[in-house]
């Protein structure tokens, strides 16, 4: 879940009609505004997912032109906070009374269909949930959202509540702004009440979900050139690189933040799927001489290009000494293209590392076949396992693995010779060496192509407009293995990791 | 004798509209699922009516489809998440009664307005982020097995039912239940063959799915296995987030299955409010951790397993008990 900061989330809220208190947002290098609030204001940095502002130092009140330029220039620079993406000068307003407003999800039990979940407090400020006294819990239909009339009614059951009705037309706007942006979380804190009884709200946020985005919201939720305040590494930072320019399947990658233990072995994995993911933490979770470095989930039918990027990323960790490769056992994921995957990340990464590999779904002898074929060329030493070996028995090898760092084989040396033809399949690009293969009879590159998509024409390769390139590496890996290295890929990094 | 889905959605025999077959991954999942035996009848994209996909007619909507085929009685969707919500929506208002929504990554709010859009309704779905359900009666929805061939080779009838909230492991779970000669953890400690060439077998495989707002819930589907004669025992995968284990182990309890139950149960090192490969598995409440699962579990006097492949060891005890 993601979070939206307060000036995001009050445009979501103006375009609902819920009335705000006024406001203009500052960012970074720019010219401040000519139409600013009148004094006092009150300056707010804006941090997604930010708590306890006011004691942070982040929302700061002003009451003089010089006090607002000083603030301003600091709460836009970085500090103890990180970086905010603006400060939103809002107007200090005289409040008659303060309330809590929140919508979210309710998930609904055995007995209960799911649902929206409204809370109204008529105390502001944190720890609303503890305040039951005051705290109206209003479930409500997703489909079929509450009238104006229905939250009146349940907010009359409130005491020390006076403004039922303006109150109820707030939340009916609050529920049409979770409910249009199928938000996670809706937050009003406070909803300040003004002396002529009109409500509007001070300050909020909102939390949601990536997939929940509409094209036409990008823009809010997330805006361009904004620079990221997320707690993201750089290595993260090229696999939603990798992501965006390849969405097939899911390329899940994940850091772990925390320090190893001495001694403990540091593990890079490649997991596949939820499953493979779970299966690693159940036998690893309580062990502390084994240190994950990274979590990650590589599955749902990514092609081994995807594969191999990540992978590439995965093996660029400082200070790991073994890869472990595992999935529950029965991927989609074409065993032996993921092979070929891990076959030429081993060999093009300069940080190669010992690996242990279980493969386990369709044609997995074939990839545990690849590695025996190549294990003399192997920059590392490779160890595999049949997908009936569990994660919980290859922990066992790790010792002696992470100690084997010395090469073991003779790296690869393909043949001298030009590229003729180069296909461009982005992000990668197909080279042709005609030199490399004067046989009269088609190269097994071009036989191994699954698709039809590499063709054979007197002598020459061509390609089928008609047929995709899938991106299973199986024309290099048998140019490399059968042939005389006459095809051979290149795979873009959108950074360089290593 | 009538598969899985007679218990699940009464469908005796599924005849099936396929979303999305127009699509890549529809146009592939929707030949497996043929290959294995699947009666697909008819496809649905809007906008393409009118096409065929490998000989089968695709409409512009369930209610085209389904007037032109009443037989059709269940779906599975291979559409963008984005799109399922409607899409659900078209084939339940057209009457279909069995629904697979593969799709990963549906927005939350989809998934409740589905949850309360079918509870008034005769139809019920699986999913979604499912690979889901392969019946060895001979038909499958999804994607499980990847290929016709090695689904074939790999889910065997016999006595296993398996709910799953993953799909990797729905697979496996499947599958080795089907492996002769399994080697695995034995109850006497030793490491070997858990049966030679006369494996358990499986009765079907339901993916519940990994989402935090299922469908058919893993309650809804060990009630169906319950009923369903083929199966003896179920081996469950379940783990952390929604409260589908502690129903499951509430409705044990109180004598509504009777049926022996194995759990490997996951996510025992997960954090609490910690986001997961399966948005699902996230803990909101005390009563989602692994802990108080277990403790349901065990107290309901299932057996729980914190290895996978001490699950079929376990399966093995409760079928020669049985």
């Amino acid at each position: 879940m993601s979070a939206l900061p307060e000036y995001r989330t009050r445009i979501l809220l103006e375009r609902e009609n819920v009335p705000l208190v006024n406001g203009v947002f500052v960012s970074p290098g720019e010219e401040h505004p000519s139409d600013l609030p009148e004094m006092p204001v009150y300056l707010k940095a804006q941090i997604p997912g930010a708590t306890s502002r006011k004691s942070s130092g982040l929302v700061r009140r002003v009451a003089t032109t010089e006090e607002l330029e000083e603030n301003l220039s600091i709460l836009l620079s970085p500090g103890e906070w990180g970086v905010a993406e603006g400060v939103l000068i809002a107007e200090g307003l005289d409040l008659t009374a303060e309330y809590y407003a929140g919508c979210m999800l309710d998930f609904g039990s055995k007995e209960r269909l799911p649902g929206g979940m409204l809370l109204f407090s008529t105390e502001g400020g944190s720890g609303v949930e503890g305040r039951s006294a005051t705290l109206l819990k209003m479930r409500f239909s997703l489909l079929h959202p509450p009238p104006p009339e229905e939250i009146e009614s349940e907010l009359k059951k409130l005491e020390n509540l006076e403004e039922h009705a303006a109150v109820a037309g707030f939340l009916k706007g609050m529920i049409s702004t979770f409910i249009e942006y199928k938000l996670n979380v809706l937050e009003v804190n406070p909803l300040g009440v003004l002396k002529d009884g009109s409500i509007l709200a001070v300050d909020c946020r909102a939390e949601f979900e990536k997939s929940a985005v509409r094209k036409r919201d990008m823009d809010v939720f997330y805006p361009p050139g904004l620079r990221s305040s997320r707690d993201i590494t750089k290595l993260e930072e090229v696999v939603e690189l990798i992501n965006r320019d390849d969405p097939s399947g899911t390329g899940f990658f994940r850091q772990n933040r925390e320090t190893p233990s001495e001694g403990a072995f540091r593990v890079a994995t490649n997991l596949c799927g939820g499953g493979g993911k779970m299966l690693w933490e159940m036998t690893t979770g309580s062990r502390t001489d084994i240190f994950t470095m990274n979590e990650s989930d590589t599955s749902g039918g990514l092609s081994a290009f995807k594969s191999y990027r990540i992978l590439r990323v995965i093996l660029a960790q400082k200070d790991a000494q073994v890869l472990l490769l595992t999935g529950s056992g029965m991927a989609f994921q074409n065993q032996h293209h993921l092979a070929a995957a891990v076959w030429k990340a081993l060999r093009e990464s300069p940080t190669p590392l010992p690996s242990l590999l279980r493969f386990g779904g369709t044609d997995e002898d074939k990839a545990r076949e690849l590695f025996e074929r190549v294990s003399g060329t192997l920059p590392v030493p490779v160890k595999t396992y049949p997908a009936v070996v569990f994660p919980n028995a290859m922990v066992d090898d790790i010792r002696d693995m992470a100690g084997e760092t010395v090469k073991i084989g003779e790296a690869y040396i393909t043949p001298e010779g030009e590229p003729a033809i180069t296909v461009l399949i982005p992000p990668g690009k197909i080279y042709y060496y005609p030199e490399r293969w004067q046989k009269d009879e088609i190269p097994p590159s071009v036989k191994a192509c699954p698709t039809g998509f590499l063709k054979w024409n007197k002598n020459a390769l061509t390609t089928d407009p008609e047929a995709k390139c899938i991106g299973c590496l199986m024309c290099e890996t048998a140019a490399l293995l059968d042939g005389n290295a006459e095809i051979l890929i290149e795979l873009e990094m959108p950074e360089v990791v290593d | 004798m009538a598969g899985i889905l007679k218990y699940l959605a009464g469908v005796e025999t599924p005849k099936t509209l396929v979303f999305g077959i127009t699509g890549k991954q529809g146009r592939s999942k929707s030949r497996l699922m043929r290959k294995f035996g699947t009666e697909i009848i008819a496809g649905c994209t809007p906008g393409k009516g009118g096409q065929e996909v490998d000989g089968v007619p695709v409409f512009d909507s369930a209610a085209e489809a389904v007037n032109a085929f009443p037989q059709l009685n269940s779906a599975v969707l291979f559409v963008p998440a984005g799109a399922v919500r409607k899409a659900a929506i078209d084939a339940v208002d057209a009457g279909l009664k069995f629904l697979v929504l593969t799709a990963d990554g549906v927005p939350t709010q989809d998934e409740i307005v589905l949850k309360e859009y079918v509870s008034t309704n005769d139809s019920v779905y699986l999913g979604p982020n499912t690979v889901g359900l392969l019946d060895t009666e001979g038909y499958l929805f999804g994607l499980i097995g990847g290929s016709a061939t090695w689904a074939r080779k790999n889910y065997r009838p016999g006595k296993v039912g398996v709910i799953s909230r993953s799909g990797g492991l729905s697979q496996l779970l499947g599958a080795f239940h089907c492996r002769p000669n399994l080697p695995g953890p034995r109850a006497d400690g030793s490491y070997g063959p858990l049966w030679g060439e006369d494996y358990p077998g499986l009765s079907a495989v339901v993916c519940v799915g990994g989402d935090p707002v299922p469908g058919i819930s893993m309650l809804d589907a060990a009630t169906a296995f319950e009923k369903d004669p083929r199966t003896e025992v179920m081996a469950v995968y379940g783990e952390t987030g929604t409260t589908q284990e502690n129903d499951l182990a509430e409705a044990v309890m109180n004598g509504g299955i009777t049926k022996p139950i194995v759990v490997f149960l996951g996510g025992k090192f997960t954090k609490a409010g910690v986001s997961q490969s399966h948005a699902g598995a996230m803990i909101r409440n005390e009563n989602e951790t692994w802990k108080a699962k277990q403790k349901a579990l065990l107290d309901a006097g299932i057996t729980v397993v914190e290895r996978p492949d001490a699950v079929f060891s376990a399966v093995l005890g409760k079928l020669k008990k049985s």
